[in-house]
């Protein structure tokens, strides 16, 4: 009995100091980790792939007009499962390893992206994004 | 000035109550591990009580269901005053992925006024230690609203 | 050696009339469409002359398909690895169906949660009052039923409040209410003593209801359905998305590789360490051995380490999707997670060698909590639970999926009963689980990890169990069109070992309850919060703090006896 109230003290002094030096020290992540997204609205083309898998919902579509697409994205529901990374034809959607998302407001959570659409000759819905061309003309060629 | 009254009433160290208003459990087992040896909040004086009448902020996890409301508002109103109510994980800040199922009113903050959002599903132990250290006011939060709009493709085509 | 086929003559040649269907769309799984008034002889038959086992009752609203509501009996035979589901079609005009609950009193609750989610009353029940919705919820609207909108939120109406049992004449009621510091989850338990001793208990529960089978079938499509069903538990999340993953593709016929099974399969067994040494330190503090508690929990960390590099997050490991996983596991990640396992099994060793002998704990643990084994069949318990009363039973061995047919699994099983049994069983299961990886990584075959596949046929079902840390959970599918289910249904495993409570705690010591009802590992999904009520002097005695009071101090009790 005493022999193993021994041994638990052991096994305890034997681990030592184990605490991790976190907050005083930044920790990074591991490669590959699932943390917060980060949405780049260049390379957006509006397409909605990453509303149609995102499973909380939290990516919501709405077309305020016949040439704008507003993209918003609500990210206190975010459930950090990277399907809408996968998806995501254009790579507009990267998981970035930052976990340090506390606040005390949830608007910072918010990323509204607006679109400005080409829309169908016949139905007159936007659909699909400024042809690559038409953006290249008036950005310049410096900024591709 | 409320919020410097906050930090002078909680400088030095904060007793925490978790509660569970419906979760996964994910949440509320990586509240536990930040006791544990590798993270060790003990050290900046975070413990975590038995009763709410002894705590300072209340820890909710979890979209709040029906049957849980009564019972949360009750232990919302048996913690003293002054107190901090912070939502962790997804689910409490914002509904998660339930947040317009027939049994869940939404996140907690439909239900109790929440003064920190810790997101992540489930958010890790240091993510828990950074909400804290922000809800204390030892540290500057790190995020900001993104609002993106194409004004000058739009009025160039319009030309 | 029975098969399906030889099982459907039997039963064919004896109610051969009263069987309006049967079909074996994969080998051993057998679903029967019998008529209503045949239940009670085939349920009996099944359960006495052939040997099976109650796993869970599903309701579903087939109006749209046949025009009736369909309550699906779902059993299973571990010798012969069987499945058997019965289904029972009830007209909608007067739903009612003979209850089941007399033969095997397993499937109490399941009939509960059939009549508060479709209506379909259960006939001779002997405990009918409402199960799983909130208290405020109005009476018929019955949220399962496809005329009901997954966002619909009724008007609250407060007179439906369950009406919990009146105690015995003599005995105090201990309300355990719904939050307690040391088991999460709220959960309510009203406890019935006599001075120190339990006389009777009652529970109300679900407060974790989330809707999650509605959403399933709502809105959610086939590959949403993966993320959100490893939500159900934190803890034991990935099995619920594999049970889900498997039962779509046997219903859909999508044939996965090889090597996804055996990705599969290690994910599986390192939730179990984890899931595992989470226990022992949550058992340890409740018996006031914080020791414990510190100690597997800095056990435990590397293998969330482990599991983050692998799949990107320590828990809601997100891997699996319909017919295969997302992330692989490189061949540069085995030296590393090989070192861990390492050093996993000798600190294992060392507690386990540690707690083996400390007789404090013997005296704690070892007549508390116990379940015969007859009790343990008759109310269907799983897992641990029901291997430390001599009951062997394993899906892992019985119900083969992933990867587990070619590898070898040793169930351990002791008898006894009590905590100490079960204690024991789980940390066999933790050395065996480290056996079980490294042999599945050297074993792994090369190969692709998501299998082509066409469109999913709609209605086609199929059962799949997995063995979770806690037992057996079980999840059904009916395929649907339109990208989703038509029928999703879930049990967890803490669902049958919860309703032995009662049973468990009679005539215990009121210090003794928390550790008892710890041992059973409920997953939070559902449980506790006790208040004790003292009958005799009828005032609120204690709190739950003060009941993990009675319990540490029972602890130095025992100690101080047992050196003296």
């Amino acid at each position: 009995m005493l022999l193993s109230k021994l041994k638990q003290a052991w096994i305890c002094l034997k681990a030592g100091r184990v605490t991790l030096p976190y907050p005083f020290k930044p920790l990074s992540p591991p490669e590959g980790f699932r943390g917060m997204l980060d949405i780049d609205p260049n390379k957006c083309i509006g397409c909605a792939g990453c509303a149609n898998v995102c499973t909380p919902r939290a990516i919501v579509v709405t077309d305020t007009d016949q040439d704008w697409r507003r993209i918003d994205f609500y990210l206190e529901r975010c459930t950090y499962c990277g399907r809408c990374e996968e998806v995501c034809p254009e790579g507009a959607i990267v998981m970035t390893p930052v976990f340090e998302m506390a606040t005390d407001d949830k608007q910072d959570l918010h990323v509204s992206i607006e679109l400005y659409m080409g829309s169908c000759g016949r139905c007159g819905r936007c659909f699909t994004p400024v042809h690559p061309l038409d953006k290249l003309m008036n950005t310049g060629f410096r900024e591709c | 000035m409320f919020k410097t009254l906050l930090q002078k009433s909680f400088k030095k160290s904060i007793w925490v109550y978790h509660t569970n208003a419906g979760a996964c459990n994910g949440c509320d087992i990586e509240v536990i591990n930040v006791l544990t040896p590798y993270y060790d909040a003990e050290r900046f004086g975070i413990k975590l009580v038995g009763s709410p009448r002894y705590a300072d902020a209340l820890l909710v996890s979890g979209p709040v269901t029906r049957q849980v409301l009564p019972a949360l508002l009750k232990l919302y109103e048996s913690v003293p005053d002054p107190k901090l109510v912070i939502a962790v994980g997804s689910c409490a800040a914002g509904g998660g992925i339930w947040h317009d199922s027939y049994n869940i009113l939404g996140g907690v903050d439909n239900v109790l006024p929440v003064n920190y959002y810790i997101p992540g599903c489930p958010p890790r132990p240091e993510a828990i230690l950074h909400g804290v250290a922000v809800a204390l006011g030892l540290v500057p939060k790190k995020i900001s609203p993104v609002v993106h709009k194409e004004e000058k493709i739009a009025k160039w085509m319009k030309s | 050696m029975q098969t399906g086929s030889q099982l459907i003559e039997a039963l064919m040649s004896k109610f051969g009339a009263g069987i309006e269907r049967w079909e074996e769309p994969s080998p051993g799984k057998v679903f029967l469409t019998i008529q209503p008034d045949i239940l009670l002889p085939v349920a009996k038959d099944l359960l006495i002359t052939y040997g099976f086992r109650f796993l869970v009752n599903v309701g579903s609203d087939e109006v749209l398909l046949n025009g009736m509501y369909v309550v699906s009996h779902i059993f299973s035979q571990d010798r012969d690895r069987l499945f058997c589901c019965v289904r029972v079609p009830v007209n909608p005009a007067n739903p009612v169906i003979d209850s089941i609950t007399p033969l095997i009193s397993g499937a109490n609750w399941a009939e509960r949660e059939v009549r508060d989610m479709i209506g379909v009353k259960p006939k001779n029940h002997p405990d009918p009052r409402r199960l799983i919705l909130s208290d405020d919820w109005p009476e018929n609207v019955y949220p399962l039923r496809k005329g009901f909108a997954y966002d619909e939120k009724p008007e609250a109406s407060p007179d439906n409040r369950v009406k919990m049992k009146k105690p015995p004449d003599g005995a105090r009621t201990v309300p355990i209410g719904p939050f307690f510091p040391v088991l999460e989850e709220p959960a309510y338990f009203k406890v019935f003593v006599e001075g120190e001793k339990i006389v009777g208990c009652d529970y109300r529960g679900f407060y974790s209801h989330r809707g999650i089978e509605k959403m399933g079938e709502d809105v959610l499509t086939y590959n949403q359905i993966c993320f959100i069903a490893e939500r159900i538990c934190g803890i034991c999340g990935f099995v619920h998305s594999t049970c889900y993953c498997e039962a779509v593709e046997e219903a859909a016929g999508i044939e996965v590789p090889p090597r996804v099974g055996y990705i599969r399969t290690i994910m599986l067994e390192l939730e179990r360490i984890h899931s595992h040494l989470l226990w022992l330190g949550i058992a340890g503090h409740i018996i006031g051995f914080d020791t414990i508690l510190m100690q597997s929990w800095r056990i435990r960390e590397p293998v969330m380490w482990l599991c983050e590099q692998i799949s990107g997050n320590r828990k809601t490991y997100g891997m699996n999707l319909v017919g295969g996983v997302r992330r692989d596991i490189p061949r540069e990640l085995h030296p590393g997670m090989l070192d861990t396992l390492t050093t996993i099994e000798k600190e294992l060793s060392a507690v386990f060698k540690a707690i083996q002998g400390d007789t404090s704990l013997h005296s704690r643990l070892r007549n508390v909590g116990v379940i015969p084994k007859d009790v343990a069949e008759e109310f269907c318990v799983v897992g641990p639970v029901a291997r430390g009363s001599g009951v062997d039973i394993d899906s892992r061995r019985d119900h083969f999926y992933a990867a587990y047919k070619n590898l070898d699994v040793r169930v351990s099983v002791h008898e006894g009963g009590g905590c100490w049994a079960r204690t024991l069983v789980r940390l066999d299961e933790l050395f065996d689980s480290v056996r079980i990886i490294r042999q599945a990584l050297q074993d792994m075959p090369e190969g692709n990890i998501m299998a082509e596949f066409d469109d999913i046929p709609p209605y086609k079902e199929a059962v799949v169990v997995v063995e979770a840390p806690r037992g057996e959970a079980v999840h059904y599918v009916m395929t649907g069109g339109d990208n989703r289910p038509y029928r999703w249904k879930v049990r967890a495993p803490t669902y049958p070992n919860l309703q032995v409570v009662p049973d468990m705690i009679q005539n215990e010591e009121i210090a003794d309850v928390p550790i008892s009802i710890g041992s059973l590992d409920p997953c939070f999904s559902c449980t506790e919060r006790m208040i004790v009520v003292d009958r005799k002097t009828d005032k609120n005695c204690m709190t739950g703090q003060d009941l993990i009071r009675l319990s540490r101090e029972k602890t130095k009790k025992l100690k101080m006896r047992n050196t003296h």
